[in-house]
C-alpha cells in the first residue's frame, strides 16, 4: 500500500524478500540470516546490507527476531 | 547550462536540504527527493527512481531503496547497477526530530542479482561485528600474495570516513566513466553545496570498535 509517496510494506512482503535474498546470495534462511547478524557472526554483512535494513522495518517481538 | 539553470537548481536543493535538516514528517521525504534529484542529474537511467519504505513498526523508521525493494537496483546510464539501501529514522534532539542515518549502503555492481559486484561502501551507525562502522570492500583480486591464506580482497573491510552518496556519484562519473545526463558544470555544483551540508551534520564513525 502506498501512502504519501511511501510504500507500506507487510510483515509477510518483508519476510518474503528477505527469505529470497538470504536464500540466493547465502543460502540460508531469514531466521539463519537475523539470528547470524545479531550474534555478530555474518562474516560479511555489507553482501546483505539492504536486507538487514528491511528486516529493521519489523517489530522487534517479530517471531524472526524472538526465535533469533 | 545556463546560469539561471544551475541557480533554479542550486535553490531547489538548499530547500531539500533544509527540509530533511529540518526534521519532522516530510524530513524523509524531502531526503528521497533529493537523493532522487542528485542521481537523476548525473547517473541514473531513465527508468530509475528511489522510494522510500515503511513496515510494521511504522512510520518513525524507514528503508530507501531501488523503485520496487531490495531486490531492484537503480538502473545506471551505464547498463550496470547501484544498489542503494539507506535506512532512516526519526529521533528526539532537543524536543526536536531529526532525521537520522542508521545504515546506508552502495554498491555498483554488473547484474540486477549483485552477484558481479565491483565495490561497495557501507556505514552502520551500531556495528554487531568487528568490522570498522565505515568501510569499502572491492571484488578482485590483489597483485601481491599477502592476505592471509582464507581471506579473499573482497572481504577485506578497509576503513573509511563517511562516504557520502555525492562521493559514489563522481566516482561513479569520474573513474567509472558512467555517461551523466547533464553537465559536469551543472551536477558539480549541486554535488558540492549537497554534500558539504551532509558533511556537517554527518555522524563520524571510529575506524573500529571500541573494545
Amino acid at each position: 500500500m502506498e501512502e504519501n509517496g511511501i510504500v507500506e510494506l507487510t510483515r509477510d512482503e518483508i519476510v518474503e524478500m528477505i527469505e529470497r535474498g538470504a536464500k540466493h546470495r547465502l543460502n540460508m534462511s531469514a531466521r539463519q540470516l537475523v539470528e547470524a547478524y545479531r550474534s555478530g557472526r555474518l562474516e560479511n554483512p555489507g553482501a546483505v546490507a539492504d536486507l538487514l535494513a528491511f528486516a529493521s522495518l519489523l517489530l522487534e517481538s517479530d517471531p524472526l527476531f524472538v526465535a533469533a | 547550462m545556463s546560469l539561471p539553470e544551475r541557480d533554479t537548481l542550486l535553490a531547489e536543493v538548499r530547500s531539500l536540504t533544509e527540509a530533511y535538516k529540518a526534521g519532522g514528517p516530510p524530513a524523509a521525504d524531502a531526503f528521497r527527493e533529493l537523493t532522487h534529484l542528485l542521481l537523476r542529474l548525473t547517473v541514473l537511467a531513465p527508468e530509475g527512481g528511489v522510494r522510500l519504505f515503511s513496515g510494521p513498526r511504522g512510520r518513525p523508521e524507514f528503508v530507501l531503496g531501488g523503485w520496487r525493494g531490495h531486490h531492484d537496483p537503480l538502473p545506471l546510464t551505464d547498463g550496470r547497477y547501484l544498489r542503494l539501501t539507506v535506512r532512516l529514522y526519526v529521533a528526539p534532539v532537543e524536543e526536536l526530530s531529526r532525521l537520522k542515518v542508521a545504515s546506508s549502503s552502495y554498491q555498483y555492481q554488473l547484474d540486477r542479482e549483485g552477484d558481479r559486484w565491483v565495490f561497495r561502501y557501507d556505514y552502520l551507525r551500531n556495528p554487531p561485528d568487528p568490522h570498522p562502522s565505515a568501510h569499502v570492500q572491492l571484488r578482485g583480486n590483489l597483485v601481491e600474495d599477502c592476505l592471509p591464506d582464507d581471506t579473499s580482497l573482497e572481504r577485506v573491510h578497509f576503513p573509511t570516513a563517511r562516504v557520502s552518496l555525492e562521493a559514489v556519484i563522481r566516482l561513479l562519473a569520474d573513474q567509472f566513466g558512467i555517461p551523466c545526463h547533464t553537465e559536469p558544470e551543472l551536477w558539480r555544483p549541486v554535488l558540492a553545496e549537497t554534500e558539504r551540508a551532509f558533511l556537517e551534520i554527518a555522524h563520524r564513525p571510529l575506524g573500529g570498535p571500541e573494545r
